[in-house]
């Protein structure tokens, strides 16, 4: 039997181009940036209802926001990676609420949870007791260390999981102390390991014959950090050599950050593990009749060993930063490139706007903003399928947008959702 | 039996360096058969990459290549002959997928573009993992990893506001962005595959994954009309939050207790009177209008402690809080990840025993994880050549004679 002959859900005939996860029914229940993983669904056409506590999502009450407006609804974040989703809020920890819970995992395939482990269980939420409901249900549990190990009942966050997953230890100045990533990549990591990860669960419980058996999918913050520590492990095993921080300076001569007329540069006149590089830049920088450039060509600036030296960063620095500083950022990418040379603009999120490549693509779409009123300019699609598009989709929800036409659907009548409302189990 | 999920998944592998091998990494540890399609003559430029085994170079011996490669079979074409072409054209006949991370050109040059692959193999997911995308005014512009977090603007944003960016450190977009965003892609198209037995083309952008991981900040200027700077630690509007110095050369503890509860617990466990008597830190309001001067009390403080132990007594008291882990802590001393078994040792023939990631979750019914070495450059040649493509030994020979398998 192929891969293929394991049947997904058939598509009707001669319907629209489609989003390829059409059909998915998925419950996210996170509250931060992993809610990252549900987007990535909602946008390839699954349906993604967000459940809320009644108090909001924890990112409501994260910045930046709209207008600098601190208001749950306008929280930009929380518009963001919630975008293309449906939302109701619910208590679980309310043996109602939790009623509704089993009535909705019933009519999923996959759950998004982020809450510390034995919270659900102590819920009466645990995996067994889902799968009691729905016995194909995948249960993707997203946590600071994971499900088990000593670490397991440890608090987490985003900076915590850097700083356990070792990147935050390659950021930052020597001397000074180290520096995270912006934009909680951690978790973010996380939520996108997440997404993969589901999706494989999913592809094989779809592609089960017979009676379908779900599974739980355990997503540790940490080790997602850990793969990006790029060679730096490696380093430690085979060469016995802990790399370090070294923000803010060459990594070795012409490749780093220099400052130009307009803002900065990133240059890589090394390349990765050769200097192929080098010699196109010296034609460059001889040819725009920077001082001193002709030196460039001495052999001894084919040895890599030479480049990481002080002395060679130093003159370096001291030919390209005076021609850079009558250059803006966007000539010198445009020149450089054209010499088949790694530059580009340090750049900022205006110049991401204007940046011809992003324009030419229409990377950048427009979303209604409905609580304000407004249009939001937002990154759209981070990947093109041709065939089964990807598709920013609806507005996040409001706080309880979707509640009651959920809990309509539920069979819950108006009289039961009043009650639960009166009660603080649903808003 | 327990199958990995990804069984039956072919993958005809031309992506190179590292978002494109860590892309496929992640079918191959799951159980995809990754063939990596190989030239000895273009190298992998992570095959002669460092840290090297023993500190020896040579093609086989690239920590940071076999990192990204495990599961997988080489083989090696010369694409530069006529045959080489014709046998990665019927490798691709015979795979689900095709994978390449080259600028945008490079495959049609060997009549593998996707237009071409898609007229003799309709079905056939075709993915391509160029820096800008396959059109555009720039799609043809080189880089790496590093450029890629400069040009998204991922780079401008962290570090400190006072000084040049930092960036992460590393290549970031290659190793979570670009690698994660890429596999969801292609298990999403296999998904539509199934349900409509059409294959297609998937254009990943590099740039692009890690902007839309920018999302909030481009709207703060997109919306709001501030251009995001870098904040150092501060990421929250809450204090304390960040990272301070612990006892020992060059050691750190990043501390988070910006609740009323946490701080608390933060002061019974440094038991610090300067700090507890300070005025200006009795309540939260006064913690975040006074944050410098709280960051600085608390250094003073945190410097007398071991940042594990420290770390390990506030986690005991509900406060988040953890050592900076360099590479070897992680390695070799983290008993969480001892425990989560998320370092993979396996055999390989020239390196020996050596590490691996393993993929950052577990899966309770059908894991997956790496389960065969980086291959050797070439080391699958004959083997797949006689498995997918029925050729006989003889063939083989006459092929490697005429210099199509190099």
């Amino acid at each position: 039997m192929t891969f293929d002959d394991m049947q997904s859900p058939a598509l009707p005939p001669g319907s629209p181009a489609p989003g390829p996860l059409e059909g998915i029914r998925v419950l996210d229940l996170t509250q931060g940036s992993e809610q990252y993983c549900g987007k990535l669904f909602a946008q390839l056409g699954a349906e993604v209802l967000l459940v809320e506590p009644t108090a909001g999502c924890a990112n409501r009450r994260e910045g930046p926001f709209l207008g600098d407006r601190a208001h749950r609804e306008h929280s930009l974040a929380f518009a963001y990676f919630n975008q293309g989703k449906r939302g109701i809020a619910l208590d679980l920890d309310q043996a109602q609420g939790q009623e509704v819970f089993r009535a909705l995992v019933r009519e999923s395939d996959l759950v998004i949870e982020a809450e510390r482990p034995g919270r659900m269980q102590a819920r009466g939420l645990a995996v067994q007791a889902l799968l009691r409901e729905q016995p194909a249900l995948v249960t993707t549990s997203i946590t600071p260390f994971g499900q088990n190990g000593p670490y397991a009942q440890y608090e987490g966050g985003d900076l915590i999981g850097l700083a356990f997953g070792g990147l935050l230890s390659l950021g930052g100045y020597p001397g000074l102390a180290p520096t995270a990533p912006y934009g909680n990549q951690a978790l973010l990591a996380a939520a996108q390991f997440a997404a993969v990860a589901s999706m494989i669960a999913i592809l094989e419980v779809e592609g089960q014959s017979g009676a379908r058996q779900g599974q739980h999918v355990d997503v540790s913050v940490q080790e997602s950090v850990a793969m990006a520590l790029e060679n730096a492990v490696q380093f430690v095993e085979l060469e016995n050599t802990v790399r370090k921080r070294n923000g803010g300076e060459q990594r070795q001569a012409g490749t780093g950050v220099f400052p130009c007329q307009d803002g900065m540069v990133y240059l890589m006149a090394g390349g990765v593990a050769s200097n192929k590089f080098w010699n196109t830049t010296t034609d460059w920088l001889v040819e725009a009749g920077a001082k001193g450039a002709e030196q460039l060509r001495e052999p001894r600036w084919l040895d890599s060993a030479f480049l990481q030296t002080a002395g060679a960063k130093r003159i370096f620095a001291a030919i390209f930063l005076p021609y850079a500083a009558g250059m803006t950022k966007a000539q010198l990418y445009a020149e450089g490139q054209r010499r088949r040379i790694p530059i580009c603009p340090v750049s900022t999120t205006a110049d991401l706007l204007v940046n011809r490549q992003l324009v030419f693509r229409q990377f950048f779409e427009q979303t209604a903003h409905p609580f304000s009123g407004r249009t939001l300019t937002v990154p759209g699609a981070p990947f093109r399928m041709e065939a089964s598009p990807w598709r920013l989709g609806r507005p996040a929800p409001q706080l309880g947008e979707h509640t009651g036409e959920v809990l309509s659907g539920l069979g819950y009548d108006h009289q039961r959702q009043a009650v639960l409302l009166r009660e603080g189990v649903i808003a | 039996m327990n199958r990995f999920p990804l069984a039956g998944i072919t993958v005809a592998d031309f992506t190179w360096i590292g978002a494109g091998s860590y892309t496929t990494k992640i079918l191959a540890d799951f159980g995809a058969d990754v063939i990596k399609i190989e030239s000895a003559e273009r190298l992998d430029t992570l095959r002669d990459a460092k840290p090297f085994q023993g500190g020896v170079r040579g093609v086989n011996r690239s920590g940071y290549f076999a990192d990204r490669n495990s599961s997988k079979r080489s083989v090696t074409l010369n694409m530069k002959t006529e045959e080489g072409r014709a046998l990665a054209r019927r490798l691709i006949e015979r795979s689900d997928v095709v994978a390449n991370n080259f600028t945008p050109g490079t495959m049609e040059k060997f009549g593998l573009g996707h237009e071409a692959v898609r007229a003799f193999k309709p079905d056939a997911i075709y993915i391509g993992m160029s820096m800008h995308g396959q059109v555009g005014p720039e799609s043809r512009y080189l880089g790496y990893g590093l450029t890629m977090g400069a040009v998204t603007g991922l780079h401008q944003l962290c570090g400190r506001p006072e000084l040049d960016p930092a960036g992460t450190g590393t290549n970031f977009p290659d190793h979570v962005p670009n690698p994660a965003h890429a596999a969801f892609a292609i298990l999403a198209a296999l998904r539509h595959r199934r349900r409509t037995g059409q294959g297609q083309f998937i254009d990943v952008a590099q740039i692009e994954p890690t902007i839309a991981l920018l999302g909030p900040a481009v709207m703060d200027y997109t919306a709001n009309g501030h251009v995001a700077g870098r904040v150092g630690n501060q990421h929250i509007a809450g204090a304390p939050h960040g990272v301070y110095p612990s006892r020992g050369e060059d050691r750190w503890i990043a501390i988070s207790a910006s609740s009323e509860v946490a701080w608390q617990a933060l002061l019974h466990v440094l038991g610090d009177p300067a700090l507890e008597q300070d005025v200006r830190f009795a309540g939260m309001a006064g913690r975040w209008e006074h944050r410098a001067a709280l960051d600085e009390a608390l250094a003073r403080s945190t410097v007398l402690h071991d940042a594990l132990e420290l770390a390990q007594r506030l986690q005991q008291r509900g406060v988040a809080a953890g050592p900076v882990q360099d590479a070897a802590d992680v390695l070799q001393r983290d008993p969480q990840l001892q425990a989560r078994e998320h370092w993979v040792y396996l055999d390989h023939p020239e390196m020996g025993r050596t590490v691996y990631n393993g993929l950052p979750f577990k899966m309770s019914r059908t894991p997956g994880f790496p389960h065969r070495p980086a291959p050797l450059l070439g080391q699958h040649t004959d083997e797949v050549l006689k498995e997918k493509l029925e050729l006989a030994a003889a063939e083989i020979v006459a092929l490697r004679a005429q210099g199509a398998l190099q």
